[in-house]
């Protein structure tokens, strides 16, 4: 079984909605590769107790579906934790989570974003196929980098 | 001086995705106000076509916020799909699926009160936009913010431990559920050694109701009067004791003054209520055939429950339903802001009734599935945390779903949302034009008491803005504001 040390990666999205499932995507070729499970997570979206949850790790890792135009189809950056809250709670932006986890729990994860580029957002559980060739670029992507990680 | 339209979209704080419009009149009064709503695009077609097995792990990819609840209404539907209804399911089935729709409404509830509500609550409506919210809320009340986080966390490990998952998991299938209770799962909730215990939960559930109460104390001319209006009220009751029923039970309305309008038995709804339609909105407005559709809708959830049903079965439950029934003489309450009240006694309600379950032995049974003679059609009827949830489905030959009909509660709540959108509009923008944060912020309060669940807009990263829109009455755009 493949692990990654403290680190936690959670899929955000909705994989009835076609390319919103991008981030369960990921976590599916995840355990489909051999990770240990206990550490994937599939969401609809944040909420407010995943401060809790990420207060455990020392990485976490989110994954989600990105409607604007990415150069690769996927981007791969840090994210560091923000006061600036969005208008909405519903849906709790990775660094908002980030901030709470911080002022309620004294935790600092490091955190990175994982965005994967979509096209079609329909009821359907089927993902575009440009959407699958993002997700398969990002994934091995960031197969590549987390292995090269482990080995040095 | 020309009509103009002013636009709010989306709602904040709103599960999903909507829209407010309000239109002035020549003389820059309040003429109308519309709640917008694209919800459940599709999926009754999308539906069509699976096999009814798959409909109860299907539906949940509905809503993120209350998957379990559509679980449950299909599960009921499914089972008289296989020839069970709701009395014929075996007592073990019926209470695992009890204690999992508890446990969803709990969650539901803390999240509601902690998450979405306390900021209006705490902070005030004339607070600024960046201080409403539960970021702000934790930063000053961080053991608040704890307790709500871990109330949530509660109810989300017992629909874990039921079903497998957080979300989108599977407990029931047709005819029943498909696993048992565990002694060492049963502990868990008991013990308190890993997580806060069922008892610290009741006590907790009853802090924030004395917390309500008392911010009824002091704040009681906006909380009685803000949005309110006379409505009828709808939701199950016990058959045959009217008490507050969440699970299963009939259908019974009653109007503003606590005239009994309707009590029928939850699957003949399709003979007693219609589904009017508006241009204006992708939601439909349910209504009660006989009464029509100007004096048939019904307000659902909490307020409507403490409203329809004669007593609570729970003792600290009923002890604080009789205190919130003294505010209206035992009448009915059509005060909007008392929701959230009534939704706290509910959390309590909860609370207690999966203590009462956790020690029932028969939560470990091993009757699980039950089969009957096979049907082509099944109704559903639940009571959801923001009400009064049917799902009905039919099916062919192969068992394929034909046709599919889902009322869920935000739907038979769309005229009161409406009604209170434009109770709040007409009082606070008659004399002006200007959209100040307050005035938006009173009307999603209004929404918000509500608790809609829109949801499943696509959750794309960076495709949700609050854009304030002012249009002539040509639809020109005049004024946009994005927050």
């Amino acid at each position: 079984m493949k692990k990654l040390d403290n680190t936690l990666i959670i899929g955000i999205g909705n994989n009835t909605r076609q390319d919103d499932g991008l981030g369960w995507g990921f976590i599916e070729l995840l355990e489909n590769y051999g990770f240990n499970t206990e550490h994937l997570l599939c969401k609809y979206q944040l909420m407010v107790e995943d401060a809790e949850l990420i207060s455990n790790y020392k990485n976490v890792i989110f994954v989600d579906a990105c409607k604007s135009e990415l150069k690769k189809g996927f981007t791969i950056e840090p994210i560091l934790a923000t006061e600036q809250v969005t208008f909405s709670t519903h849906e709790v932006p990775p660094n908002q989570i980030l901030h709470l986890c911080e002022s309620i729990y004294n935790k600092k994860p490091i955190a990175t974003l994982i965005k994967i580029q979509g096209y079609n957002w329909d009821f359907e559980i089927q993902l575009s196929e440009q959407a699958k060739t993002n997700l398969n670029n990002a994934f091995y992507y960031f197969l590549n980098k987390s292995l090269s990680l482990q080995t040095k | 001086m020309k009509p103009k339209k002013i636009t709010i979209d989306p709602v904040t704080r709103v599960e999903g995705h909507g829209k407010v419009t309000i239109q002035l009149n020549s003389k820059g009064k309040v003429e109308n106000a519309y709640f917008h709503v694209v919800e459940f695009r599709g999926f009754e077609k999308f539906i069509q076509g699976h096999p009814y097995w798959e409909v109860p792990i299907i539906v949940q990819r509905l809503c993120g916020i209350c998957p379990v609840s559509h679980h449950l209404a299909a599960a009921k539907a499914i089972d008289q799909l296989v020839g069970v209804d709701p009395e014929n399911l075996s007592p073990t089935a019926t209470k695992l699926r009890k204690l999992l729709h508890y446990g969803q409404i709990f969650q539901s509830h803390a999240l509601h009160f902690f998450y979405l509500a306390s900021p209006d609550l705490l902070f005030g409506i004339d607070a600024p936009a960046e201080k409403r919210n539960i970021v702000a809320v934790a930063a000053e009340n961080k053991e608040l913010a704890k307790k709500g986080i871990l109330m949530r966390k509660f109810g989300q490990e017992i629909i874990y431990a039921l079903s497998g998952k957080k979300i989108h998991g599977s407990l029931a299938v047709p005819g029943g559920v498909h696993k048992t209770f565990t002694n060492e799962e049963r502990d868990y909730f008991l013990d308190g050694k890993q997580i806060p215990n069922i008892d610290t939960m009741i006590s907790w559930a009853k802090e924030v109701v004395d917390f309500i109460k008392s911010y009824h104390l002091e704040n009681s001319e906006w909380l009685d009067n803000f949005a309110s209006y006379p409505s009828n009220h709808l939701s199950l009751v016990d058959r045959n004791t009217g008490a507050l029923e969440l699970y299963d039970g009939n259908l019974r309305s009653i109007d503003y003054e606590g005239n009994e309008l309707l009590n029928i038995e939850d699957i003949d709804y399709r003979n007693n209520f219609k589904e009017a339609v508006e241009r204006w909105s992708y939601m439909k407005f349910p209504y009660m055939t006989k009464y029509g559709r100007e004096k048939g809708w019904n307000r659902v959830g909490p307020l409507a429950r403490l409203n329809t049903c004669s007593h609570i079965t729970t003792p600290l439950a009923e002890t604080e339903r009789q205190l919130f029934k003294v505010q209206t003489k035992n009448k009915p309450n059509n005060m909007t802001m008392h929701t959230h009240w009534a939704r706290l006694i509910e959390l309590l309600h909860c609370a207690e009734n999966i203590k009462e379950l956790l020690l029932d032995d028969d939560i470990m049974g091993t009757d699980l599935i039950r089969k009957g003679t096979p049907r082509k059609k099944g109704i559903g009827v639940i009571e959801a945390p923001r009400g009064t949830l049917i799902h009905e489905y039919h099916i062919d030959d192969k068992g394929l779903i034909t046709k599919c009909n889902l009322i869920v509660s935000t739907t038979h709540n769309n005229e009161a949302l409406n009604r209170g959108v434009r109770t709040v509009a007409q009082s606070l923008l008659n004399d002006t034009l200007e959209i100040t944060e307050p005035m938006l912020n009173q009307i999603e309060m209004a929404i918000r008491a509500y608790d809609p669940c829109l949801s499943c807009a696509t959750h794309a990263l960076g495709q949700m803005p609050l854009i304030v829109q002012l249009e002539d009455n040509q639809g020109n755009l005049i004024h946009e504001k994005i927050r």
